[in-house]
């Protein structure tokens, strides 16, 4: 009888401990980050990239950007959740004063592994 | 009856204004001259500019906030209020000076990597609102108007602008009218040394000022001594940090013809605080 129990309390602990492995798999995919790298032309100089910096942090999601003057590009870290189109970007940077010719995601996202 | 005195004394010291034209700050354009720089669509540039001029015995000081907006990525307004201190011979006044609105847009631009070129068309509107019960007078006592041209290259390493205005004054009650007014603006600039967005970076100017004015005239006569040709050499700094920017320079004279007998500018200076928000 006490051994019945004693396996009872085994398959709790058993299964709480799964129950919370389980869940922080599932925080730590809610908590991923995608980083894209946009190619911009007309990136100057610093003080001019910085309406590239509010346009980008206005929108919902985007969690980071730096600006690499020396190659042109925007780089943008972002929730899982975020998605970007050509057009979307064309007037953000437009918007900006700037001129957006491309953009392609540089971190594989952590749920699909692509 | 007309004071002659009075009125050829308001000239004269109106040039001291007149002659020098405060030019908004606008990002990362020229410290005298105008550039083709917009502020991206829906930020606030403020800025606070000093100026000082010296011409003989006539000096003056202006402090000025300016406040621009972003109407599109492309098209810029403002409103710039000045505080003037004027000091003329034994004469001195301080108070409000011609309130400032202007407008740019920038009608063309291309961008490639690593640069940017553009034009851009300037309006501004000098209004009447400087005290001008004191003397000497705060204000030119008219409303004027100043169009302009500007164009710009902008690259890594090396910057390039030139630009052409032209400022169409009003009349007086008395019918005194200032001399109309072309500027020609040449500028290159230098960036020593490539840094990263969240460094502070530093640019060298040089500009090449040039103003043609027209004599004055009162009541259709024209006034002896006014009007004139001053060009300038102007050396200036650029420094900024992320939406932090200070622009400071000299304008130096290098050639005078002015007409009659007047003070010739001695020097002219600039400093501006600017942030973008």
């Amino acid at each position: 009888m006490a051994s019945l129990r004693e396996d009872d309390d085994m398959n709790t602990r058993k299964l709480f401990l799964l129950l919370a492995l389980l869940l922080l798999s599932g925080g730590a995919s809610l908590a991923g980050e995608t980083r894209y790298e946009m190619r911009v032309d007309g990136l100057v100089c610093p003080y001019c990239a910085y309406g590239v910096e509010k346009k980008l942090m206005a929108l919902q999601g985007v969690m980071e950007i730096d600006v690499d003057l020396h190659n042109g590009l925007v780089v943008v870290v972002t929730a899982d959740t975020v998605r970007f189109t050509d057009m979307q970007l064309t007037k953000l940077f437009n918007d900006a004063g700037f001129t957006f010719r491309s953009f392609r995601q540089i971190v594989p996202n952590a749920d699909t592994g692509s | 009856m007309l004071d002659v005195k009075s009125t050829v004394r308001s000239v004269a010291s109106a040039l001291v204004v007149v002659l020098f034209v405060a030019t908004a700050a606008m990002a990362h354009d020229p410290v005298f001259g105008p550039g083709p720089h917009t502020l991206f669509k829906n930020g606030f540039e403020l800025a606070f500019n000093i100026h000082s001029v010296e011409a003989g015995a006539s000096s003056e000081n202006e402090f000025a906030a300016e406040l621009a907006y972003g109407l599109t990525g492309d098209w810029t307004a403002g409103i710039e209020i000045p505080y003037l201190s004027v000091d003329q011979e034994s004469a001195g006044n301080s108070g409000l000076g011609d309130i400032v609105l202007f407008s740019k847009y920038r009608f063309w631009r291309r961008d490639d990597f690593g640069s940017q070129t553009s034009a851009a068309v300037i309006a501004k509107v000098l209004t009447e609102s400087g005290e001008d019960e004191g003397s000497p007078g705060l204000g030119t006592g008219t409303t004027d108007a100043i169009i302009g041209l500007t164009y710009g290259y902008e690259g890594r390493k090396w910057y390039r602008w030139s630009s052409v205005r032209y400022r169409v004054n009003g009349k007086t009650a008395n019918g005194l009218r200032h001399g109309d007014k072309w500027m020609l603006d040449i500028a290159g600039g230098w960036r020593p040394t490539l840094h990263g967005y969240r460094e502070p970076d530093t640019v060298w100017l040089l500009e090449i000022n040039g103003e043609m004015v027209g004599r004055s005239e009162l009541n259709g006569l024209e006034l002896v001594n006014s009007g004139g040709t001053q060009w300038f050499v102007s050396p200036g700094i650029f420094w900024t940090l992320r939406n932090f920017a200070v622009k400071a320079g000299i304008q130096i004279p290098i050639y005078n013809d002015l007409n009659g007998d007047q003070s010739k500018t001695d020097f002219r200076a600039k400093l501006t605080f600017e942030w973008h928000l």
